[in-house]
């Protein structure tokens, strides 16, 4: 919870009885506290997911699912009444799509991403099949907690095709490729994916970038270690079965041992079969990593972003020293540095001094362009580097934030585990003492 | 004397001893299970009241570890209906001796008792397992209507196990005073020549235990196989029975209970993976360096719990298991044995009636009567040793049942204070503050 929301039910650690709803999604609930945003003036929320099936592009019959969006105006819930919601189906691509445009449209922010889209780092128990109903379930959570983020996010809130994602079923994909996003999502493509050097980028991105990579590094090799000891932990509780039955069977040839034996066997299966619950709820706490760990993504995107425009900025203000220098050779008639001009005018002979002032002129006009084009670039790059780093920042107070978040509500998990296993193992006992 | 067990074979009519407290039970209630003779003093409070032994002769708490043992069996002596112990034996301080020849262990054995059988009243001699076999043999040997309670394995595969390691020696130890005590506490038993020899003599001369003979007259050999039993009496049969079904039951829960202590390791070798990840993570942040270094630390707290717990496993809890099953096979032949006692006498029986029918006796021959008396009196032993045994059995099980039970308990507890520390480390000074002042409250 929020430092403003209910510190009390933590700080008191005696009485740590958060139930597992409430446990399920605390960011969720704290951004839905805090009221930024479109969240000011609607709830949203994915209330849903379906199976649907359709003949698709290639004209072949597939099996899809759908997420129900509601939306709601915040005023419009009375005391009188509570209006139905406005509902519209969106698919997982469709997300994809919007996210692409945030992302391209405003490439300064850190956008967040969307839920896996295949079940990628599971343990044994849960199937890696998008169509298992826990997964579905998991996604569309995770899908709610995308469209909060952006609802709450003070840039991307006011976005028209975001407002429209949530309000306009048909023909909103049309919208999205009538913003034009499409060119500039290639061209920035072909960028990223050049490879290219700059001499100064501004070294907060590239320190924000190493945090990137070895943030991810960690989160990856954590949740993989965390799902084999999920692993495990099922292995050590399941095997206590085994004690129930023989136990069961023992006290059938016992006379005054029997019911002992038998009620504690009772008490044993609860221990095993109370795993299946444990486990279910740390899969909230994997998923919350997990955001984290895409975020380092759009992290990495922004500081990529830099790179490009610094990288620009960089290659104008070369252009633009190169004809500067070009010129001022031509004036002086220095060739400081080689040039096959220069050895063609060796070798050729010099040229008129009308050729050369006509060349002059042209260098002229070229350096005032150049130093346009450098000033435009130096603003870009500037105001880039502001905006950008006014979300990082807030980017790391939204991770600093969650992240205590999860790992409190992983602590509040283990010390719950704790005292069941404390609780049922006394039961045990009283029940062996009588034996 | 104030000792109202018989020196004599308990023969039928005797009263088992019903409610007599285990000595497993208070072995484990000492606490006394490690080989040290300092261990004692840590129950000493216990031993705050005058307490002295049955004949009026003060506790003495010079000899430690024994004493300890004393204390405690005389604390839980208050729910004996008037049955009173003068005899106490331990086995500790275990030692390793190193001669040209081989190495081998020496434990103490300690006896402290108020018998005219014993010319002293304190005994401490040292005995190594070979001592203990000795003993066992003998036991069985003289004693062939008993129960005799069985030994830790003899042989142990010199390239698997280390025989001399720490765990190897003290479940040994604790399996050796297990049957010592046993046999102590046996009120036929524990009057055997050999258990005196056993116990007080320096130099056990184990040649001397063939020139010992039992007392109680002719020696009782038995022949096996050649008689066929007739109809065996319901209760054997019911014993018989019952060892058939209780055996496999042992088994499975030998079985899950490594299976258990398996899963744990592998659990075990996964969280000291996880542990450190945190603290790799803590070194890349700035706020919340300190709340991740602290998860980590939680972790290692409960990989440490976990060991200690899996280890309390394998050393208290599959020992015993192990144990009984030896135990059911002792049993076993007990009962092989007076069937084939019974066949005897049955055979002998037949042929004496048959022998009647020809008209050559009239009186029922002396050796058939012997037998019947062998019959009768082998059947009262078992008897009385098969209730000691199911008493016995129900004490150890329960103790090792809510031993396992504690185990848990305290690895459960250790966790979560581990997890409830990490808090504190979570929340901002500001919500501290908010704490404090509602606790204020």
């Amino acid at each position: 919870m929020m430092a403003d929301c209910a510190p009390e039910e933590i700080a008191v650690i005696g009485n740590i009885d958060h139930t597992s709803a409430e446990l399920k999604n605390n960011i969720r609930n704290s951004m839905v506290e805090m009221e930024k945003g479109l969240l000011r003036k609607m709830e949203i929320s994915v209330a849903e997911a379906e199976k649907r099936s359709g003949k698709n592009a290639v004209n072949m019959l597939e099996t899809y699912t759908v997420y129900l969006i509601e939306t709601r105006p915040v005023d419009a819930v009375t005391e009188d009444m509570t209006p139905a919601p406005d509902l519209l189906w969106r698919r997982y691509s469709e997300f994809e799509l919007l996210r692409n445009y945030l992302l391209v449209t405003y490439p300064f922010v850190v956008v967040a991403p969307l839920p896996e889209k295949r079940a990628e780092i599971a343990w044994h128990k849960l199937s890696a099949d998008n169509m298992d109903p826990d997964f579905v379930e998991r996604r569309r959570v995770g899908l709610e907690n995308f469209l909060l983020r952006v609802a709450c996010h003070p840039v991307l809130c006011n976005d028209k095709i975001f407002y429209l994602f949530l309000t306009e079923e048909k023909g909103w994909k049309e919208m999205v490729y009538d913003t034009g996003f499409q060119a500039k999502a290639d061209s920035w493509l072909k960028a990223t994916n050049a490879a290219f050097r700059v001499k100064n980028p501004d070294k907060r991105f590239t320190e924000l970038k190493h945090y990137s990579d070895e943030l991810q590094a960690v989160l990856s090799q954590l949740l993989r270690v965390r799902a084999r000891v999920a692993d495990r932990l099922y292995g050590v509780y399941k095997v206590h079965g085994n004690y129930g039955r023989v136990f069961s069977e023992w006290s059938a040839i016992e006379k005054e041992m029997g019911d002992g034996l038998q009620s504690a066997g009772h008490h044993v299966d609860v221990y095993a079969a109370s795993v299946d619950d444990i486990l279910e709820e740390e899969e909230n706490y994997a998923d919350q990593l997990k955001e984290y760990l895409f975020y380092t993504d759009a992290l990495r995107a922004v500081c990529r972003k830099h790179e490009l425009t610094q990288f620009e900025l960089e290659t104008a203000a070369q252009d633009l020293a190169s004809k500067k220098q070009q010129k001022e050779e031509l004036v002086t008639g220095t060739v400081r540095t080689f040039s096959f001009k220069g050895m063609a005018s060796k070798l050729f002979g010099q040229e008129t001094a009308e050729q050369r002032e006509a060349k002059i002129q042209v260098l002229e006009q070229q350096i005032d362009e150049g130093e346009e084009a450098v000033k435009e670039k130096n603003k870009e790059s500037e105001d880039f580097v502001k905006t950008a780093w006014v979300d990082v920042e807030r980017f790391k107070e939204q991770k600093d934030r969650d992240l205590k978040e999860a790992l409190i509500s992983y602590a509040i998990m283990q010390i719950s585990m704790c005292k069941k296993g404390i609780q049922v193992w006394t039961n045990a006992k009283e029940c062996f003492n009588k034996m | 004397m104030s000792a109202s067990t018989p020196k004599a074979l308990a023969s039928s009519g005797q009263k088992p001893i019903q409610e007599m407290c285990h000595p497993l039970g208070l072995e484990e209630a000492a606490g006394v299970l490690t080989p040290s003779p300092d261990v004692g003093n840590t129950r000493n409070s216990i031993g705050e009241k005058d307490l002295s032994l049955p004949n009026g002769t003060p506790v003495e708490t010079s000899s430690p570890a024994s004493s300890s043992s004393l204390l405690n069996r005389l604390q839980l002596d208050d729910d004996l209906d008037g049955e009173t112990r003068d005899l106490f034996v331990t086995v500790d301080d275990p030692r390793k001796h190193v001669s040209t020849m081989e190495t081998y262990i020496t434990y103490r054995v300690a006896t402290k008792t108020t018998r005219v059988e014993f010319d002293l009243p304190e005994y401490s001699v040292r005995r190594r397992y070979q001592d203990f076999d000795w003993l066992r043999t003998r036991l069985e040997d003289s004693q062939p209507t008993h129960l005799i309670p069985p030994l830790p394995e003899k042989f142990v595969m010199k390239g698997v196990v280390d025989r001399f390691s720490e765990e190897f020696v003290e479940t040994r130890r604790k399996a050796l005073d297990k049957f010592l005590k046993r046999v102590a506490d046996h009120p036929v038993l524990s009057f055997n020549e050999h258990l005196n020899a056993f116990l007080s003599a320096k130099d056990l001369n184990k040649r001397q235990g063939l020139a010992l003979l039992t007392k109680m007259g002719e020696s009782v050999k038995y022949v096996t196989g050649g008689y066929k039993l007739r109809a065996r009496p319901m209760e054997f049969a019911a014993m018989g029975e019952y060892l058939d079904m209780f055996t496999p039951k042992l088994g499975t829960i030998d079985r899950i209970a490594q299976r258990i202590i398996k899963e744990q390791s592998e659990y075990l070798v996964e969280l000291r993976e996880y542990g450190p990840v945190y603290s790799t993570w803590a070194v890349s942040e700035a706020e919340l360096e300190e709340p991740l270094e602290g998860v980590a630390s939680c972790i290692a707290n409960c990989s440490s719990a976990l060991d200690e717990l899996t280890e309390d496993m394998s050393e208290d809890f599959l020992p015993v298991l192990r144990e009984y099953v030896l135990y059911v096979e002792s049993m076993k032949s007990v009962l092989k044995k007076r069937d084939s006692v019974q066949a005897e006498y049955e055979a002998k029986l037949e042929a004496s009636a048959s022998r009647k029918e020809e008209g050559t006796t009239t009186a029922v021959p002396t050796d058939v009567e012997k037998c019947q008396d062998k019959v009768e009196c082998f059947n009262a032993d078992l008897k009385a040793d098969w209730d000691r045994w199911q008493n016995n059995k129900r004490q150890d099980f329960r103790q090792l049942l809510t031993g396992m039970a504690d185990h848990n308990i305290h690895y459960y507890e250790k966790c979560l204070t581990a997890w409830e520390s990490v808090i504190p480390l979570l929340q901002d000074q500001q919500s501290q503050e908010t704490r404090s002042d509602i606790e204020k409250d």
